[in-house]
């Protein structure tokens, strides 16, 4: 379980970007992560990933206050924790197969459990034919399925993305939010933050809405509900 | 088949050489360049101070226990004395020193011997008609206790005022005390090349982590341990330290030889043999490693101490 309990974030001696944010995601949970720009999105998303600590308030991930932890369990914390970066962050010295490789060989996996995983996995995500590629020759959306086949590849326990399909055409867009369905459906723990209102109300899942730095929980619209309202215009 | 293909390509992805791309971008010649010359003064400076050893060693060897005792070519009332009278006093001296209980052996050097040792300063032709020689007795003490020496001296001075005993220890000391201060002026050279190393691989490796801060950031918080990311450097700075050590050791190598040809050339007497034995030469070999191992665990230091700074 991952659980914010009044956290604030500041850079340096600036005005908080986070205040005072509260929030429970229960093991596989399913959230977007939405609000304006400069709204603290990326803030929030830099301490689920642990990329900062907070400047107060108590942040648990999987029942295991971070502030008390050594350097090693937060290193081995990180290990189930998969990212999609919004700029992807691919390593441009690499081959697609060898990006997709990197968390499992940080890991110290064994190269043949290495070899089979990534394989299959760029098949999935359409670049099997693209595994010796560097990013560098390849297109945004090339690029966007490496990150997010990078970001799965070790089944992590909880899975961030930052606008993740914002690159991909409807149909792979889809696709991939199926993939993160799927996940979901195994046991792992989403958050996803994007713009996209259609992908928000194609897939009922909660939503964690950032303002000024002040967060919000709103429950997912029913399907039913939602017809309703198409229909009559209520 | 295809299958087939695509795993041994994959075999070649593996053969990757670093996660971030440390061996790409400048900066390296130039650590390479300067691994290369701090290396070449170091081994420069170490085989000087294999040379002043064997310099010290050669000429202090055998004068431990051996005194000279001078008999002036002038008496003591500065006249000049015949060669009969020298040899005369030299054979007093002889008699009476060679019942001495600290004496283990005494040699009266002949005149044409005394000859040969100053012709290098005042020529080959020579006669003993020509130039007042002074008489030496070669002295081997048993041992050469600085109380046996004073009183050699009194007997000596009994015998023949004007005579006077040599214990080398001035001239000998002089030197002892010239090749200790080149000995620490080498380890000083020593000290400052492994100061410049550190600070120069520090910075380089600073500059690096600068430069590929976005990737570090990325191993950081993909899980990879502070050991992994720090490999990855220490590897880098390794590699660079090693090709820039080797090069230095074939350049310095390259100079000692050419020192040596040169000394052989001048056929200078004084200067030691340049030639090293194989101890030495294992020592000068170690040199390169031993800056390389410097360059790899100031590398990882520097990584260790800048990933610290990460939550």
């Amino acid at each position: 379980m991952i659980k914010f309990e009044h956290v604030g974030l500041r850079y340096g001696i600036g005005p908080e970007v986070l205040s005072d944010v509260s929030f429970t995601l229960e093991p596989g949970s399913f959230h977007f992560l939405s609000g304006p720009s400069g709204a603290g999105k990326s803030s929030l998303m830099s301490l689920l990933f642990i990329g900062r600590m907070p400047t107060r308030g108590i942040v648990s991930m999987f029942d295991q206050n971070i502030a008390q932890l050594g350097r090693k369990q937060l290193t081995a914390i990180r290990r189930r924790i998969g990212v999609v970066f919004q700029d992807f962050r691919l390593l441009n010295n690499l081959s697609a197969f060898d990006n997709v490789a990197l968390p499992l060989r940080i890991q110290g996996k064994p190269e043949k459990e290495i070899r089979a995983n990534v394989h299959e996995l760029l098949e999935w995500v359409g670049l099997g034919d693209h595994m010796h590629s560097l990013p560098s020759t390849m297109s945004g959306g090339q690029q966007q399925r490496i990150a997010i086949a990078r970001a799965v590849i070790t089944r992590p326990r909880m899975l961030l993305a930052d606008e993740p399909t914002g690159n991909l055409d409807d149909e792979i867009g889809f696709r991939l939010m199926n993939l993160f369905e799927q996940l979901n459906r195994m046991g792992t723990t989403i958050v996803i933050a994007t713009h996209n209102e259609s992908m928000i109300e194609r897939f009922a899942h909660k939503r964690l809405i950032l303002d000024s730095g002040r967060l919000s929980i709103v429950e997912p619209k029913s399907w039913v509900r939602r017809k309703i309202e198409e229909v009559t215009g209520k | 088949m295809r299958r087939l293909f695509r795993e041994k390509m994959l075999g070649s992805a593996r053969s990757r050489t670093y996660d971030i791309p440390l061996d790409r971008g400048a900066g390296s010649g130039f650590l390479i360049l300067l691994v290369l010359l701090m290396t070449f003064l170091a081994m420069l400076a170490l085989s000087s101070s294999f040379v002043l050893g064997a310099m010290t060693s050669r000429w202090s060897s055998g004068l431990e226990n051996k005194v000279t005792i001078e008999i002036p070519a002038t008496n003591s009332e500065g006249e000049t004395r015949s060669l009969a009278e020298i040899q005369a006093v030299a054979g007093r001296m002889k008699s009476l020193l060679g019942n001495h209980p600290a004496i283990a052996q005494t040699e009266i050097l002949k005149s044409e011997d005394v000859l040969a040792l100053v012709a290098p300063w005042l020529g080959e032709d020579l006669s003993l008609a020509e130039i007042p020689v002074p008489g030496l007795i070669s002295v081997e003490l048993i041992d050469a206790d600085a109380a046996v020496i004073k009183g050699l001296s009194e007997r000596i001075s009994a015998i023949d005022a004007a005579s006077r005993l040599d214990a080398h220890e001035a001239w000998l000391g002089d030197l002892l005390r010239f090749t200790r201060s080149l000995h620490f002026a080498a380890f000083l050279l020593a000290l400052i090349i492994s100061i410049t190393t550190v600070t120069a691989v520090a910075g380089a490796v600073r500059a690096r982590m600068a430069m590929h801060k976005a990737e570090v950031e990325l191993l950081h918080l993909m899980g990879a341990s502070d050991e992994y990311i720090t490999r990855q450097f220490q590897r880098h700075s390794l590699l660079l330290a090693l090709k820039g050590g080797i090069a230095g050791t074939l350049a310095a190598f390259a100079g000692l030889m050419i020192v040596d040809w040169i000394g052989g050339e001048m056929d200078v007497v004084l200067l030691p043999d340049f030639r090293l034995h194989v101890l030495q030469i294992a020592a000068l070999m170690a040199m390169p490693l031993a800056i390389a191992l410097i360059a790899t665990l100031t590398a990882r230091f520097t990584v260790m101490r800048a990933l610290v700074r990460m939550p």
